[in-house]
């Protein structure tokens, strides 16, 4: 990555190509960052939202919506391979997205607390993605 | 059939639309003669039009003219999808206004002459646009200058009258009250169709955004609706010389330009100031006053929020493009995994959940 931005980068024209080697050296740079903790960052996150769907199951009223989280929280990632953990995510965020907006419907103490650990686990989502090249 | 030495393919393709240019605009120029485009070079100029810069020269009464000018062509695919009638209709309307933008010249929406649409507009040169260049000597030291210009500009679009400047009937009118819903339902419609993994906290933010509707917008104006740090021309002095990017330019709350402006994921140097240039209290303080507007906290935290759907919506439809080998700019790629990141992590800030 340095190599591209310190060396090659400024060897190229026009400054239209130039700015593109940067911005690819700077995809390089995030893909390595990336590659370090792919498996690690999606397999904490799973199991983070497991918990907190069994969590959940334990105390809705929906019987619906309980009975989705329960066998959520019961399933397992099939493999360590990206691809198949990344499977995994997507379902998993999904049904959080329905998990939120329905406590966000609820009164009482429960709901809240359920509701401030939906944003804990949130705010955690954003810290495993977080590249170190961010401007925020 | 075999390769003429020495030219590569992409410059016999830079040739021919060179070519293909003149002749276009030949036919546009009454009494010139010897019509020539030259030097054509893409630069960056936003990520949702190819743009180049190119120098034209023909001859009319005798005399050899020379322009430096700038070519708006549409792209397969960008980060979104904009008007390019709007964005032309925006520079001519505010062009001799308290608003600096560069003279724009042609409009061509037909395809066949240069196989995309395109417009045509002066080039201003000598002048910086990317806020990389204000990290360093000698614009690091202009900051603040250009930060009060900055918004106070950003006061007079909002001060400005889109019934005198012609725009409205372009730019399809909303009611003061829905100016929001239109807003958030467009973005949110952007995020249906091109998200490519569930948008949590996104999503959350929309349902607080329906939850708590701001006030109706004090006036209907125009919204350039990417007013940031690197979308405007300034030169080592701290002055702003044009304004650029108005493809996303539309009637609505001049608050959302505000709030665009300030959003925390336009703050390169991580040293908190909005825009890289100004601390946000002091920027809204130049914006009322140049405006003659109010930033009503509440409204404003309002579109500040909305603006991390907005930016999302911009995130993830170029993500999508890149992701489809329909633009390989990799600013796209870069956005969608970056900047996605950065503007959730802004929402949570502002949603008082950061970690």
């Amino acid at each position: 990555m340095q190599s591209l931005l310190a060396e090659i980068a400024p060897a190229v024209q026009p400054a239209y190509r130039q700015a593109s080697v940067a911005m690819h050296a700077m995809l390089l740079g995030s893909v390595r960052e990336e590659f370090d903790r792919a498996a690690a960052r999606r397999a904490e996150e799973n199991a983070a939202l497991r918990a907190l769907f069994a969590d959940a199951a334990a105390t809705l009223g929906d019987a619906g919506l309980r009975e989705r989280l329960a066998s959520a929280a019961r399933t397992a990632d099939v493999s360590l391979r990206v691809p198949d953990l990344d499977a995994a995510n997507l379902t998993l965020r999904a049904l959080l997205i329905e998990l939120h907006a329905h406590v966000e419907t609820l009164a009482g103490p429960e709901a809240r607390r359920l509701e401030a650990a939906i944003w804990r686990e949130l705010a955690a989502s954003t810290e495993r993605r977080k590249l170190s090249l961010s401007p925020f | 059939m075999a390769r003429p030495p020495g030219v590569v393919p992409e410059c016999r393709a830079v040739s021919e639309l060179e070519r293909r240019l003149a002749a276009y605009l030949a036919a546009r120029l009454p009494g010139a003669s010897r019509v020539e485009v030259s030097d054509l070079v893409r630069i960056h100029g936003g990520a949702s039009r190819e743009t180049s810069r190119f120098v034209l020269r023909f001859e009319r009464d005798g005399e050899r003219v020379e322009r430096r000018l700038i070519l708006r062509r549409d792209p397969p695919g960008s980060l979104i999808e904009t008007d390019r009638r709007v964005e032309f209709a925006a520079y001519r309307a505010f062009r001799g206004s308290a608003v600096p933008v560069p003279e724009a010249l042609w409009l061509e929406e037909d395809a066949a002459p240069l196989d995309h649409p395109f417009f045509v507009m002066e080039e201003l040169t000598g002048l910086e646009s990317s806020f990389q260049a204000l990290l360093a000597p000698p614009f690091l030291d202009q900051r603040a200058k250009l930060g009060r210009r900055k918004w106070q500009i950003l006061g007079e679009i909002a001060k400005a009258d889109p019934e005198k400047l012609g725009l409205v009937g372009l730019m399809p009118p909303v009611a003061l009250d829905q100016c929001w819903q239109r807003e958030l339902a467009y973005w949110e419609r952007v995020l249906d169709e091109d998200e490519l993994e569930p948008q949590p906290i996104t999503r959350a933010v929309i349902r607080w955004l329906r939850r708590n509707p701001p006030p109706p917008a004090q006036k209907l104006g125009v919204v350039h609706a990417d007013y940031r740090t690197g979308n405007f021309l300034f030169d080592a002095e701290g002055e702003i010389h044009a304004i650029l990017d108005w493809e996303m330019a539309h009637l609505g709350d001049p608050l959302e330009d505000l709030a665009w402006g300030i959003n925390p994921v336009w703050q390169w140097a991580r040293d908190g100031l909005a825009g890289g240039l100004l601390p946000k209290a002091e920027a809204i303080r130049i914006w009322e006053a140049s405006s003659g507007l109010v930033a009503d906290p509440a409204a404003l935290h309002w579109w500040e929020l909305f603006s991390c759907v907005k930016g999302q919506g911009i995130w993830v439809s170029g993500g999508r493009e890149y992701q489809a080998g329909a633009n390989h700019d990799p600013v796209l790629g870069l956005s969608a995994w970056m900047m996605g990141n950065a503007q959730d992590r802004a929402a949570l800030v502002l949603l008082g959940h950061a970690p």
